[in-house]
C-alpha cells in the first residue's frame, strides 16, 4: 500500500512540476534558514559546556560600589581566589587568569601576541584544556614557563617539537615551553594562543599578586556538585569585612562579591567577557526562524488545498473503490512528508552551500561542516515533522470530500478555505513587512551610528601599536618627528589609547560644585601634546595641554563635558582650576574637552579626563593625506622598521577600529536583510502559485469577460487586485508590531533614530510591487491568451 | 438480494428542498440485470449513489443481502462496499497517475489482497477484458472504449456480487458501446447482479427488466423477454 502511496505521489509531483518546484524550493528555502539559524542558536547557546565540570565551575565577580555610583565588573583582585578557597573548604579549587602581551620572540620571528593568558597550574583542575605534550601538573609552575596551543606551536616552531624550545619575551624575559594543548574550541568565553605561569607576574611586577586594590584579573572556583551558590554568596559582605584594606575603608569602597555560574557567562551575564553573546539577537533570531519556517509551511498548505480540487477526483474513486478516510489521509500526509523529504535533500545541499557565508555573515565558524554534530539527522527530524504538520491539515481536507460531489464534477473550494488561504497569504505577507521595516531601521540605525559626529577626527588616521615598549617610549619625539617627515604623513601624536580602544578607568577625587571633593570614576586618557589638535577634538573651556606650561606632565587635568555635568557644574568654564587626586598625583582641571565619543554609541558618553603622560604611551597616531595611501604606508612601514626594529609594523586605522565596535550591530544587521529577503521570497513564491492557479481555476471566467469586451489591463486589474488587497491588509497589522518591536530594540542604544514613517511606507509600497509583479506575471499571461482557447478548453 | 422500503432523500439548499427520491420501493433479486430509466432529474443517479452505498437515505428502509444498511456509518458502509459492490461510470473515472494495471490493482489493494495474488487476479482480468498488452499505459494513452474496460476490468476484480453502472456507455460510440454491453451480459451470466441506469432504450433491451422513474417514484416496470 506504501508503494503505491510514493508511486503516486511522485507521479504527482512529476505532472505538477511547476507546482511542485515551488513547493519544494519554498520548503526547501525556508528550512535551509531555520536549519541555519538553529545552528547558529545551538552554538550560542553551548558555550562553555564542554568543560567536564561546567555545571560547577563559576565566576567571581564584584559590584563596586564607591560613594556615588555602582560599577558592575567581571574582574576581581588577584588575592580573591586563594582568599576565598582559604576561607571556604568547601571550594574545590580556584584559579585566575590575566589577560596579557607580550612580544614573542623566537630566534628570528617575532610577533606581537595579544592574545597571551597568565595562568596557574590550577586552570587545567578546573577548566578542560586538554594537553598534548607535557605535564598537567607541572607546565605552568615556574616563572617563563609557556603552553602553546597546537596552531601557535606549528606558527613557532612548524612541525619540530616545541617542548623545551626557549623563547623572548618582550626583548628581555627568556622562557620555555612546556607543554602544548588543544586549540581552544570557538564556543569558550575566552581564547588564548598561549598560556604564560602566574608566577611570571611577581617576576615583572613584584607584588602584583597581592594587591587588594587591583581589578585585574578574572577569577574562576571549583565548586562541588548541586552546590547552592546563592547560600554561599549571602557570607560575603562578611568575607569583604575581613579582607577589606585600609585605602579601601578610607575611601569609603565597598565590593559585593556574586558566583556567576559558568554556563551563563557568555550568554546571560551583563558584565561582560573576553567574548560574551546577546540573549536577546538569540531570541531574535529563533523567532526569525519559527517565522520563516512558518511562511514555507503555508505556502505548502496553500498549495496543497488550493490543488484539492484537482485531487478531489482521485479522493473519490478511492473512496467508492473503498478507500476509508484513515487510509486517504494515510496517503496524504504521506505525500507530505515525501515533498518535504525531497526537500530535505535540496535543503542539506543549500545548508552545505551556504555555510561559509553564514559563518562569513556571523562572523564566527558556528560548523565547519553539516555532517558535524548530527545536525543533518536533527534537519532530517525537523524535515519528517514539518511534513507532518504542514500536511495534516491538507489530509484532513482532501480525505473528507464526499465521493459523489467529486465525482460528478459538482466540486467547488468552500468558502471557508478560500478565507483560509487569504489567511494565511496575510499572515506571511504580515511577517514579510515586519522583517523588511525591521531590516530598514536596522540599518538605518547602523548608518547613523557610522555617520554620527563622534567629536573627534576619525579619517585618514593610521594607529601603529608599540604595546608600551619603554625603548620606544623614550625616544618618542624623534620616532614621531621621524615618521612626520614621511610625505603624505600629515601629523603625529603618542597616546595611551584611541577612541574605540579600551581605556583604563581611574578612581578620582575632584572638586564638585559644592567645593566638596567627589569620587568620580574617571574614564583615563594618557596623550601627549600633539592629541588633542591632531584629533580635532573641541575645548569648550580653559585651554589644552601647552609645553609652555611647565606643570602640564605632573599637574594638569583636562576632563570632558559629561564630567563637568557629573560634579554638578551649570557650564564647563566653571570647572576650569578645580582640584583633583588621582592614582598619587594631584593638581587642577585645566580644561574641558567636547565629550567626544570613545565608546560606541550604545553607550552614553561618560566622564573622562586626560593628562599627559608620556611614560604610559602605547601608539602612535598618523594622520596622513588620502592620495597614494598604500605607498604611504608602505614608506611608514620602512621607517618604522629603522626606528623600532625590535617592533613589528602592527597598524589600523581609527576610523574602522572605531567601526568594528559595531561588528555585532553590523551582523545582525546583514543577518535580517537577508532573512528578510529569504522571507519574501518564499511568500511571494506562495503567492505565485495562489495566483496561477486562481487565474487558472478562472480561465473560463476570464475567456467570457473577453468575449463581453473586457481589455487586458481591467482583466490584469481584476486578478491582481484581490491579492493587493490582502498586502494592503497585512501592512495595517504589520504596521504597529513592527514599530513596537523597533522601539524596543532601539532601546539599547543611547543615541538612537527615531523610527520615521516613511520606513513603513517605504516597507509597504516594496510589498505591494513585488505581490503586483509576483500576480501580475501570471495575470497578464491569462489576459493575453485567446478566448476562444481558454473557452475550448472547458 | 436488495430490498427497498419507502426510501427517501430530499436536497435542500438555503431556500428549496428537491424531493430526490419519494418512498420508493423496489426489490431485486440475485442474478437479475436490471436497467433504471426516466428523465433527467427523476432520482436515477440519486438511486444508484444509495444502492452502492455511497450516500444515505433520510427514511426508509434498505436490506442489502438481508442487512438492513440504512443507517450504517461510513466506515460500515465502505467495508461492506469494497467487498461486494463494483463502479461503472459513464466518464470512467480512472485515475490518471495509475498505469492500467495499477488502477485495476487498487480495489485489491483496499482489500488487504497480498502482492502476489494481485498480480495473479489482475492479469486474470486484463486478459478478460481483452487490453492485457495496454497494462503499462496510462489511462490518457487509451481510447474511451478501452478505457471503460478497463474500469469494468477493475470493477469485477474484487470479484463482487452486485455491479452498479451508471450510463457505461454515455461516453462511448455505439460499436464500443455495444462491446461494453456484451461484456456486462457475460458478466451477468456468471452470475453477477448488474444494475445500470441508462438514458438509452437500446441498452437497456440486454436486460431482464426496466424500472422507469419519474419524480422519484416508480412508474412503470417492464419485463423483457
Amino acid at each position: 500500500m506504501i508503494k503505491n502511496y510514493i508511486k503516486i505521489a511522485f507521479r504527482n509531483l512529476w505532472r505538477h512540476k511547476s507546482f511542485s518546484m515551488i513547493n519544494i524550493i519554498g520548503l526547501a528555502v525556508g528550512m535551509t534558514a531555520g536549519f541555519l539559524i538553529f545552528m547558529y542558536v545551538k552554538f550560542e547557546l553551548s558555550y562553555d559546556k564542554y568543560h567536564e565540570n561546567a555545571d560547577e565551575i563559576y565566576r567571581v565577580v564584584a559590584d563596586i560600589k564607591t560613594p556615588t555610583e555602582t560599577l558592575n565588573w567581571s574582574s576581581t583582585t588577584a588575592p580573591l581566589g586563594p582568599a576565598m578557597q582559604a576561607d571556604y573548604p568547601v571550594v574545590k579549587a580556584n584559579t585566575r587568569i590575566f589577560n596579557f602581551g607580550f612580544l614573542v620572540q623566537s630566534n628570528d620571528n617575532k610577533f606581537q601576541e595579544d592574545n597571551i593568558v597568565l595562568a596557574e597550574p590550577s586552570l587545567f583542575k578546573i577548566f578542560t584544556f586538554p594537553l598534548i605534550k607535557g605535564d598537567v601538573a607541572k607546565a605552568l609552575e615556574a616563572p617563563f614557563s609557556i603552553v602553546m596551543i597546537e596552531t601557535a606551536a606549528k606558527k613557532y616552531f612548524g612541525s619540530a617539537d616545541p617542548i623545551g624550545k626557549s623563547l623572548l619575551l618582550d626583548g628581555k624575559y627568556p622562557a620555555t615551553v612546556t607543554g602544548v594543548m588543544e586549540d581552544i574550541r570557538p564556543n569558550s568565553h575566552f581564547k588564548f594562543n598561549m598560556l604564560v605561569s602566574l608566577s611570571s607576574i611577581e617576576k615583572m611586577v613584584p607584588g602584583r599578586l597581592s594587591q587588594w586594590g587591583n581589578f585585574g584579573n578574572y577569577t574562576y572556583l571549583l565548586l562541588p556538585k548541586g552546590y547552592d551558590a546563592n547560600k554561599r554568596q549571602a557570607q560575603f559582605p562578611a568575607f569583604f569585612n575581613r579582607h577589606t584594606t585600609d585605602a579601601d575603608r578610607k575611601q569609603g569602597m565597598n565590593y559585593a562579591y556574586f558566583l556567576e555560574p559558568l554556563k551563563d557567562v557568555y550568554m546571560v551575564s551583563k558584565r561582560g567577557a573576553p567574548e560574551s553573546g546577546n540573549l536577546s539577537n538569540v531570541y531574535i533570531f529563533s523567532i526569525v526562524a519559527i517565522f520563516i519556517l512558518l511562511i514555507a509551511c503555508i505556502n505548502f498548505i496553500n498549495l496543497t488545498t488550493a490543488r484539492a480540487t484537482e485531487r478531489a477526483k482521485e479522493v473519490g474513486i478511492r473512496k467508492v473503490i473503498g478507500a476509508e478516510r484513515k487510509q486517504l489521509t494515510i496517503q496524504f500526509l504521506s505525500e507530505s512528508v515525501i515533498i518535504c523529504l525531497i526537500s530535505f535533500v535540496f535543503s542539506g545541499l543549500f545548508s552545505f552551500l551556504f555555510l561559509p557565508l553564514f559563518n562569513k555573515l556571523s562572523g564566527k565558524v558556528i560548523s565547519q561542516s553539516i555532517f558535524e554534530h548530527g545536525y543533518l539527522f536533527e534537519l532530517f527530524l525537523i524535515s519528517c515533522a514539518i511534513g507532518l504538520i504542514a500536511g495534516t491539515y491538507p489530509a484532513l481536507v482532501l480525505s473528507n470530500f464526499k465521493p459523489i460531489a467529486t465525482l460528478k464534477g459538482r466540486f467547488s473550494s468552500t468558502t471557508k478555505g478560500i478565507l483560509l488561504r487569504k489567511g494565511l497569504v496575510i499572515i506571511q505577507f504580515t511577517i514579510s513587512i515586519v522583517l523588511i521595516v525591521g531590516t530598514l531601521v536596522v540599518y538605518n540605525q547602523l548608518s547613523y551610528m557610522r555617520n554620527q559626529a563622534l567629536g573627534f577626527q576619525k579619517d585618514q588616521m593610521v594607529t601603529i601599536s608599540f604595546n608600551g615598549d619603554s625603548a620606544v617610549q623614550k625616544h618618542a619625539d624623534i620616532i614621531k618627528n621621524e615618521l612626520k617627515r614621511i610625505p603624505n604623513v600629515l601629523s603625529a601624536s603618542a597616546s595611551a589609547t584611541i577612541p574605540g580602544f579600551g581605556n583604563s578607568v581611574a578612581y578620582t577625587e575632584v572638586e564638585n560644585h559644592l567645593g566638596a571633593m567627589q569620587q568620580l570614576n574617571m574614564n583615563l586618557y594618557d596623550v601627549d601634546y600633539d592629541f588633542i589638535p591632531q584629533f580635532e577634538m573641541k575645548i569648550v573651556a580653559g585651554r589644552a595641554f601647552s609645553k609652555a606650561f611647565g606643570t602640564d606632565t605632573t599637574k594638569a587635568i583636562i576632563v570632558n563635558e559629561a564630567a563637568v555635568k557629573s560634579l554638578g557644574y551649570l557650564k564647563p568654564a566653571d570647572a576650569i582650576g578645580k582640584r583633583y587626586a588621582q592614582w598619587g598625583r594631584d593638581g587642577k582641571i585645566i580644561g574641558v574637552v567636547k565629550d567626544f565619543h570613545f565608546q560606541s554609541l550604545q553607550e552614553t558618553v561618560k566622564p573622562l579626563n586626560m593628562r599627559v603622560n608620556p611614560r604610559n604611551t602605547e601608539v602612535f597616531t598618523l594622520k596622513v593625506s588620502g592620495k597614494n595611501l598604500p605607498e604611504t604606508i608602505s614608506a611608514i612601514q620602512n621607517k618604522w622598521k629603522i626606528l623600532a626594529p625590535e617592533r613589528p609594523f602592527n597598524y589600523v586605522f581609527v576610523d574602522e577600529t572605531f567601526n568594528k565596535l559595531y561588528t555585532t550591530e553590523v551582523t545582525f544587521g546583514n543577518l535580517f536583510l537577508y532573512f528578510a529577503v529569504l522571507a519574501i521570497f518564499i511568500s511571494c513564491l506562495g503567492l505565485l502559485g495562489l495566483a496561477s492557479y486562481s487565474t487558472l481555476q478562472r480561465t473560463r471566467e476570464i475567456g467570457i469577460r473577453k468575449v463581453l469586451g473586457a481589455s487586458v489591463p481591467g482583466i490584469v486589474n481584476m486578478l491582481s487586485k484581490e491579492f493587493l488587497l490582502l498586502v494592503i491588509f497585512s501592512a495595517t497589522i504589520a504596521f504597529p508590531l513592527a514599530w513596537y518591536g523597533m522601539y524596543k530594540w532601539l532601546q539599547g542604544f543611547a543615541y538612537r533614530i527615531n523610527i520615521s514613517w516613511w520606513e513603513f511606507a517605504v516597507a509597504g509600497i516594496l510589498a505591494l510591487i513585488i505581490a503586483f509583479t509576483t500576480v501580475s506575471f501570471q495575470a497578464i499571461k491569462a489576459a493575453l491568451t485567446n478566448p476562444v482557447k481558454s473557452l475550448r478548453s472547458e | 438480494m436488495i430490498k427497498i422500503t419507502n426510501l427517501e432523500k430530499f436536497y435542500r439548499t438555503e431556500e428549496v428542498e428537491t424531493i430526490a427520491l419519494n418512498k420508493l420501493s423496489i426489490e431485486i433479486a440475485t442474478g437479475e440485470f436490471v436497467a433504471i430509466m426516466g428523465p433527467s432529474g427523476c432520482g436515477k443517479s440519486t438511486l444508484l449513489n444509495i444502492l452502492g452505498m455511497l450516500d444515505d437515505p433520510d427514511a426508509g428502509s434498505y436490506v442489502f443481502n438481508e442487512i438492513e444498511v440504512a443507517h450504517f456509518t461510513e466506515r460500515k458502509r465502505a467495508d461492506l462496499r469494497k467487498h461486494n459492490i463494483g463502479f461503472v461510470f459513464q466518464s470512467f473515472n480512472l485515475i490518471d497517475e495509475l498505469t492500467v494495471f495499477e488502477n485495476v490493482e487498487l480495489p485489491l489493494i483496499y482489500t488487504g489482497v497480498p502482492s502476489s495474488e494481485r498480480v495473479k487476479r489482475v492479469e486474470e482480468v486484463l486478459d478478460k477484458m481483452q487490453i492485457m498488452h495496454r497494462r503499462n499505459h496510462y489511462p490518457q494513452q487509451l481510447s474511451g472504449g478501452q478505457q471503460q474496460r478497463v474500469a469494468i476490468a477493475r470493477a469485477v476484480v474484487n470479484k463482487p456480487k452486485l455491479i452498479l453502472a451508471d450510463e457505461p456507455t454515455g461516453n462511448l460510440d455505439s460499436s464500443n458501446g455495444n462491446d461494453v454491453m456484451e461484456l456486462l451480459t457475460d458478466l451477468n451470466e456468471q452470475g453477477t447482479t448488474i444494475i445500470m441506469v441508462t438514458h438509452s432504450e437500446h441498452d437497456a433491451r440486454y436486460s431482464h427488466r426496466i424500472i422507469r422513474l419519474l419524480d422519484g417514484q416508480s412508474v412503470m416496470e417492464n419485463i423483457m423477454v
